[in-house]
């Protein structure tokens, strides 16, 4: 047995002391002196307990402290930059390495030691991160080389990173080996990269933005606004890499981003203004590509977006209404050309925050805007809705007649038209989809409705449908775009009583053959339909028929007596319609007519070569004088055609030049010419555009547009004053918009004047301390 | 358009023949004659106490199940009419006129 001094620290470091030398230089130890080492570190601790312990630590620290006065003296032996880094990081990573080694024969010391701190924690298993021995290594390092040149290192790197930037080449370990050693020197376990973060971090991003803010500013005024977004953005790019390269990527440090942030401050940001400035001429240039760049730049920049949206806005709306006030001249009279232009325009816009701004949501929600706007505009056209309030006519505000003109389109896609001939089925229902699209940005969609509805009425009731499943897709689609349901199920209705109809023609007809009237079996179709889907008001048009037609009536009443109870019929001549037989000097024509003109020409079958007064024709057809005179003009100037059914004296220019005295007489040398060549026979339709209403009935419609709308805001007030109980004027105005914006914009006036009225009739009241906040009442 | 407009209306030298093309006796004569008529119900009150629906409409529960052609009108002796829908409910409840308080007797139903 050895006696227990011989395990005293005295007579034991000497032994251990080479070990530790060769370890933190790195030589080759061999396993026994590996061994020893464990074995002598136990023994002092074990026997030594009171002074061992402590004086091997404090042994240790001067024999560290020692080599690493020895490696700084190495390293700064070099001058030059990249020779100094080299000398440093391959230095440190020799000791970095010995810091996992030589803590290992200490285990039993770290144990004492931690006992000694804190009895209680004997358990506490010592981790390689947490040894004591590590530490002391670590901070070691840290106070004596790494305080004394750790400027020069940042320096140095920093300058190898600068030259970098200017397109040297060098090593770029050597950057990130001084990274590395800035992040693992830390023995904070708080914050792990503290020291990278104070001192390698900071100084990274301090020389970066310095050399940004010395260059950016020169390149501007040097190469002007767009080579400086090019610049701008590669640099950015660059950066980011670098970073990526350079600084700490670990899960949880934020460097990269920091950095990124920093770039984009000094180069965009700072630049904000003179950048944006150039954004609406190159809106105006089409230039997509330079926009991206913008478009990429500014949305890295607080509010950098933002004027540019409204740039793009001003742009739509300008070029918009400018397009279609140059094209004014055809678009005003020709439907389709004016739902062309409107299109044309939406596809321009589409691409261009297609192309430029990559269908980024905030750049189509601008487009919408500007485009309702150019959509709703007043300028081209104006549709003026009269108002009748206690038999005063007031007119409200125009409004944009595109509802209009789409319905019109509408009606030459569905309608039997050369137009609708000349297309394929895919196209027509392409050019449909366009109108809905366009649809979606009308305000005053009632309107549409209106129209539409007037137009599939005439479709229906003179059988000019071109595909009848057509016809009730778009009933469908209107559904999809969200037309109010009550409209779109009144469509669908007409379609359900138009096969009811037709079942009703074909039973009696079925009745006349077996009655043997097969005559009027062959002259009479009728068309009996619901009062209640087709229209609501009715209207007597007098008309008085001639005896040719008069005689039938009875027979198609009786038919329906028969078949119906508790039904009573309205005739609607001014809907009616058929073909007649017109046998001149020149031949035999037939003529497609609507009922009223029959009733017109009729009048001269008792003498056909009689002048008639327009007084006389008054009194023959008790047609109202205002239905007579547009009769009578689509007879004598029917368009296109050189020759026309009615003559008359004195020649008149419009309808209104027609006095009581005017002359009229049938052209007994009418004939249709085709290639320049008389016809003697041939049909031709004189139904044309004449409206299958009257001129009152038109104006009553557009009476009924404002009348409903009163009626619909009163509707949507009461139901969220239902609902909400109390509210306040601001936020009523808001949810009514939203409840009525698939039919109209309610305007401010008309919103107040509904709500005067509701208050006046007890349906609710203001609150007595606020005028701005109303209150329902049950 | 306005072009195609005019050509739609037109149809030269392609009009019937008629096999014994004699010279009819009179300038016009009628070949055809498409007669539109509107129907509704013959009632007094365009409303249906009942169900307050306008009876050119159905009443609220055909519109709900989408049966237009079933929903008819009554009349009862006091001329009063509503749609047969909501009468047949009503009669379930109350063997008055829901208009008049007299006593409900059918006149007439609607076809
Ligand atoms: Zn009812
Ligand atoms: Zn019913
Ligand atoms: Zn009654």
């Amino acid at each position: 047995m050895m006696k227990k001094d011989e395990w005293q620290f005295e007579e034991k470091w000497p032994k251990m002391r080479p070990c530790v030398l060769k370890l933190l230089r790195q030589d080759s130890v061999s396993r026994s002196e590996w061994q020893e080492l464990f074995m002598n570190v136990h023994l002092v601790c074990l026997w030594d307990d009171r002074n061992g312990p402590p004086r091997v630590h404090e042994a240790l620290r001067t024999d560290i402290l020692d080599f690493i006065e020895q490696a700084q003296k190495r390293v700064l032996d070099h001058q030059e930059d990249s020779a100094l880094l080299k000398a440093y990081i391959a230095e440190w990573k020799k000791f970095f390495t010995q810091c996992t080694y030589l803590p290992l024969p200490f285990g039993q010391l770290e144990t004492t030691l931690t006992n000694k701190a804190s009895p209680s924690s004997q358990s506490k298993k010592n981790q390689n991160d947490e040894s004591i021995v590590r530490k002391l290594m670590l901070d070691s390092w840290n106070e004596s080389i790494f305080s004394a040149i750790k400027q020069r290192l940042q320096d140095s790197a920093m300058k190898l990173v600068h030259a970098e930037r200017n397109g040297e080449a060098f090593d770029s370990q050597l950057v990130i080996g001084v990274r590395e050693s800035y992040v693992n020197l830390c023995s904070d376990p708080e914050d792990k990269l503290k020291i990278y973060k104070e001192n390698f971090e900071k100084s990274y991003m301090d020389a970066t933005e310095a050399f940004y803010k010395a260059k950016a500013p020169l390149y501007l005024q040097a190469n002007g606004v767009q080579n400086y977004m090019r610049w701008a953005d590669l640099a950015l790019k660059e950066e980011e890499q670098r970073a990526m390269k350079y600084l700490e990527t670990r899960p949880g440090c934020t460097s990269v981003a920091a950095l990124t942030e920093c770039c984009v401050n000094v180069l965009v940001t700072e630049f904000k203004e003179q950048i944006l400035a150039e954004c609406a001429e190159m809106i105006k240039g089409n230039e997509t590509d330079r926009l991206q760049l913008m478009f990429k730049l500014m949305d890295r920049v607080p509010d950098g977006i933002a004027p540019m949206l409204k740039d793009l806005e001003e742009h739509i709306v300008s070029q918009g209404l400018a397009d279609m006030n140059s094209a004014a001249e055809f678009i005003t009279s020709d439907s389709e050309k004016y739902v062309e232009q409107l299109l044309d325009l939406f596809t321009r816009f589409s691409q261009l925050a297609s192309d430029a701004f990559s269908d980024d949501p905030r750049f189509l929600t601008s487009r919408d805007k500007a485009y309702k706007h150019v959509v709703n505009d007043i300028s081209v056209f104006k549709l003026e809705l009269p108002t009748k309030q206690k038999g005063i006519q007031n007119k409200t505000q125009p409004e944009s007649k595109c509802p209009e003109l789409l319905a019109n389109f509408c009606d030459m896609l569905l309608r039997k038209t050369p137009l609708s001939k000349r297309l394929t089925s895919d196209e027509i229902e392409g050019k449909l989809k366009n109108v809905l699209l366009v649809l979606k940005y009308v305000q005053n969609k009632d309107v549409f409705m209106r129209y539409h509805k007037a137009h599939l009425t005439r479709r229906l009731i003179l059988d000019t449908s071109a595909d009848s499943e057509k016809e009730e897709n778009m009933v469908e689609w209107l559904r999809e775009v969200g037309m109010p349901a009550d409209f779109v199920n009144k469509l669908a209705r007409m379609f359900q009583d138009i096969k009811v109809s037709q079942t009703l023609n074909q039973e009696f007809k079925d009745a006349l053959y077996l009655n043997s009237k097969e005559i009027i079996a062959d002259y009479v179709n009728i068309k009996i339909l619901n009062a209640g889907a087709w229209m609501r008001s009715s209207e007597r048009v007098p008309v008085s028929l001639p005896r040719e037609l008069e005689d039938y009536i009875p027979e198609v009443e009786e038919f329906y007596k028969r078949k119906h109870n508790g039904r009573k019929l309205q005739w609607h001549h001014v809907m009616s319609n058929g073909i007649i037989t017109f046998c001149n000097e020149v031949g035999r024509f037939d003529l497609e007519v609507t009922t009223f003109q029959m009733a017109v020409v009729f009048a001269w079958n008792q003498r056909p070569k009689d002048k008639i007064t327009f007084e006389n024709l008054k009194l023959a057809t008790q047609l109202q004088d205002i239905e007579l005179r547009r009769t009578l003009w689509s007879l004598i100037a029917f368009p296109k055609i050189k020759r026309q059914v009615v003559l008359c004296e004195p020649e008149a220019r419009s309808p209104k030049d027609f006095t009581d005295a005017t002359l009229f007489w049938i052209n007994q040398k009418f004939a249709l010419v085709k290639n320049g060549k008389m016809q003697q026979r041939g049909k031709i339709n004189l139904i044309g555009r004449l409206q299958l209403s009257t001129e009152k009935s038109k104006e009553e419609d557009n009476e009924g547009i404002v009348q409903l709308r009163i009626l619909r805001t009163q509707e949507a007030i009461v139901k969220i004053m239902k609902m909400r109980k109390k509210i306040t004027n601001a936020q009523l105005q808001s949810e009514l918009v939203e409840i009525l914006k698939n039919m109209f914009l309610p305007s401010k006036k008309m919103i107040k004047e509904q709500i005067e009225w509701l208050i006046e009739h007890r349906y609710m009241h203001r609150d007595e301390d606020n005028i701005n906040m109303f209150i329902y009442m049950a | 358009m306005a072009d195609d407009e005019k050509r739609e209306q037109m149809e030269v030298g392609s009009g019937d023949v008629d096999i014994n093309d004699k010279k009819p006796d009179k300038m016009f004569g009628l070949k055809k004659w498409n007669l539109v008529a509107m129907w509704s119900w013959d009632v007094e009150c365009d409303t249906c106490a009942i169900c307050r629906v306008q009876v050119m409409d159905t009443c609220l529960r055909c519109q709900a199940e989408n049966k237009q052609q079933e929903c008819v009108v009554v009349w009862g002796e006091c001329n009063h009419s509503f749609h047969n829908c909501c009468m047949s409910l009503w009669l379930k409840q109350n063997n008055r006129c829901p208009l008049c308080q007299q006593e409900w007797a059918l006149q007439t139903t609607g076809k």
